[in-house]
């Protein structure tokens, strides 16, 4: 039988003190398994970074204990952590954060320096990211000259490339248009089906969340599984992204009606000029009741 | 971590040159004094070096030439020309002394030489008489175009008037020169008759220097005696000394520029790549990992300036030829080793300097936007 790659226990974690005192994470408990995708989504200033932050081995929590692959990190020193994020979790983050001067090859292959076999060992690995994941003909091209959608699968590629049993990810397709979006969508969907990793994804895309085994709610510190309850679908007007109006958190009121956003610059689109963008028509809010049905 | 440091630098071309040559700059004003040090420092035993005496031999307790008198009474001359291996003596008065002429001063050796004996005489002569004769003087070429002196005019050493007969060359710096008259004029200016400053000896064939230098030393009384190399080495230490608080500190000055601004320039590199630095700390970049790409970035901008700095020296060696002819400049094996240990301890200090910003960058911010 298997066991959770990730567990966190009852994670605390608070910033200041005294009147000053605020609870970034309140009480947080979850297990991952192999091979699942979960989403953590909630509005901003929620506590979704520190969270994440924390369960990649980033930053102590105040209490609780958090075990990656079986291993407590509460007892591990900042090298020891510092080899547990290099060997066992990839990051996706939602700015790319590429090497600006380094290719895409030896951005995919800069994790690898940190890993036993080294840079040689990874290179035909490296060859296969990127052949699949469409990036050969741009492995020596620089991150300034790569596309959002190309930066964002480089960075899925380094995340990869030291088979690490778990992928952080936060807003993987927070820059990225539409299609690229998708794409990104996809290939993390795929990495989990066909190699058992699990990912772990904070977003604010619904798309992601239709990929995800379980969409976990974080508001004020706290985190409760969301795939049950109930959501109104709505489409950004914009982008025609659906969005759940019961959880979005960029929108705006325009004449008489809400307008609900995947991001804010569809909002500003939007605000600049609203009549390029006429509602939906019908747009009357479907209610999916997934769980129920 | 290291083809990241180095690609990194190259990243902006020239923002990376521009790098280098400021710290180029503070390596080369150091080397330019430094230059201008040796350059001066070999000018003040210029003539030792050029006479190309075998030994030299002057009044016991005098080892210099530079800033030194000498006195030795002349019937000592026959007691050294009757030493074995003596091939030839040449003895000649010397003073230093302000030279007044054209309404300019300068300071000068000024030198008595036996007339019609080119021994000790200008080892290179650029127009007029090659030999003062009685009553004339010949003065550095590069003082008389300085001063607009020409053959005729006339020249003022210790309160006695000098004609100008001829130029010698290669005999003038800012801290020194070379004037050459007669003896006897130069002994009866200085009512010093019957004495000698310095005898020239050259050695028969076959006979080290140290040797005759010590034979001279037995059976003379009353003088000291040094080789050639000893006697250069001797002024060359006391010019050198001379000047060395001044090259001191413009080496410190130098020095501390040089740590500032790579130091600046290195600190500047991690605050612009903050982020990325965050980035690879998230992904388990050790902090060691990081200073030791910040060394190979701070020693490669070092290696590349020092590098630089030994050129445009190299090229302002003759451009102040050109442009500045009373400046002797020079580049010697020390300086360039002084400057090269100079740079490695700029490098390492210049790269320890933002340990503090390497530390402070959190892991944590490669989540932000």
């Amino acid at each position: 039988m298997s066991s959770p790659i990730l567990t966190a226990n009852n994670i605390v974690k608070t910033f200041g003190s005294g009147h000053t005192l605020v609870r970034a994470v309140d009480g947080v408990s979850l297990d991952l398994w192999p091979g699942e995708v979960v989403t953590i989504t909630g509005p901003s200033g929620s506590g979704k970074t520190t969270l994440v932050s924390i369960l990649g081995a980033l930053l102590r929590p105040t209490s609780g204990e958090v075990s990656i692959d079986g291993e407590a990190l509460s007892r591990m020193s900042e090298a020891e952590l510092s080899r547990l994020r290099a060997q066992t979790i990839g990051f996706v983050f939602q700015s790319f954060n590429l090497l600006e001067a380094l290719s895409a090859r030896d951005n995919i292959l800069f994790p690898a320096h940190l890993a036993p076999g080294g840079v040689k060992a990874a290179a035909p690995l490296a060859d296969r990211l990127l052949e699949r994941l469409g990036l050969s003909a741009r492995q020596n091209a620089l991150p300034k000259t790569l596309s959002g959608g190309e930066k964002q699968r480089v960075a899925i590629a380094r995340a990869l490339i030291n088979r690490p049993k778990l992928i952080i990810a936060d807003e993987p397709t927070g820059n990225l248009d539409t299609k690229s979006g998708h794409q990104v969508i996809m290939t993390l969907h795929d990495i989990a089906r066909d190699q058992g990793h699990s990912i772990l994804i904070v977003t604010h895309d619904q798309r992601v969340e239709e990929v995800a085994d379980r969409v976990l709610w974080l508001e004020d510190g706290s985190i409760r599984d969301r795939k049950s309850e109930a959501r109104i679908w709505v489409r950004d007007p914009v982008c025609k992204m659906s969005i759940d109006a019961w959880t979005s958190t960029i929108f705006l009121d325009h004449e008489g009606e809400r307008v609900h956003f995947c991001s804010e610059q569809c909002r500003s689109r939007f605000q600049i000029a609203p009549k390029d963008y006429p509602p939906i028509k019908p747009m009357r809010p479907r209610i999916d009741m997934e769980e129920q049905a | 971590m290291l083809k990241w440091a180095i690609r990194e630098l190259l990243f902006s071309p020239q923002q990376l040159f521009a790098n280098i040559a400021a710290v180029a700059g503070a390596f080369a004003l150091v080397l330019f004094f430094e230059g201008i040090f040796a350059g001066e420092s070999r000018q003040i035993v210029a003539m030792i070096d050029h006479t190309e005496a075998d030994v030299w031999v002057m009044q016991k307790g005098v080892g210099n030439m530079h800033m030194a008198t000498s006195f030795v009474a002349d019937w000592k001359i026959d007691r050294v020309k009757n030493v074995k291996g003596v091939k030839k003596v040449t003895p000649i008065l010397y003073l230093s002394s302000a030279i007044e002429a054209g309404g300019s001063n300068w300071f000068s050796f000024v030198v008595g030489l036996e007339a019609g004996d080119p021994r000790a005489g200008p080892w290179k002569h650029a127009g007029g008489a090659q030999l003062p004769a009685a009553g004339t003087a010949v003065v550095p070429d590069i003082f008389a175009s300085d001063a607009g002196l020409k053959i005729g005019d006339t020249v003022r050493i210790i309160g006695r008037d000098f004609t100008i007969s001829g130029f010698s060359s290669e005999t003038f710096s800012m801290a020194n020169s070379v004037t050459y008259v007669t003896l006897a004029d130069l002994a009866d200016a200085m009512s010093s008759l019957g004495i000698v400053s310095y005898m020239l000896v050259d050695a028969d064939a076959g006979v080290a220097p140290q040797e005759l230098a010590a034979r001279i030393m037995d059976e003379v009384e009353g003088v000291n005696v040094l080789t050639r190399d000893d006697f250069i080495r001797r002024d060359y230490s006391i010019a050198y000394q001379m000047g060395l608080e001044i090259v001191w500190m413009m080496t410190v000055i130098g020095g501390i520029l040089a740590v500032l601004l790579t130091g600046f320039i290195i600190y500047a590199h991690i605050a612009e790549r903050e982020r990325e630095l965050a980035m690879m700390k998230a992904l388990g970049v050790r902090n060691l990992a990081i200073y030791g790409a910040t060394m190979v970035q701070a020693f490669t901008i070092g290696a590349l300036a020092l590098c630089l700095a030994i050129a445009a020296i190299l090229l302002a060696i003759p451009l102040t030829e050109w442009l500045m002819p009373k400046v002797s400049l020079a580049m010697t094996m020390d300086a360039l080793l002084k400057t090269a240990g100079l740079a490695f301890g700029v490098c390492l200090i210049a790269s320890v300097l933002p340990v503090m910003r390497v530390l402070s960058v959190d892991p944590v911010t490669a989540f932000q936007q």
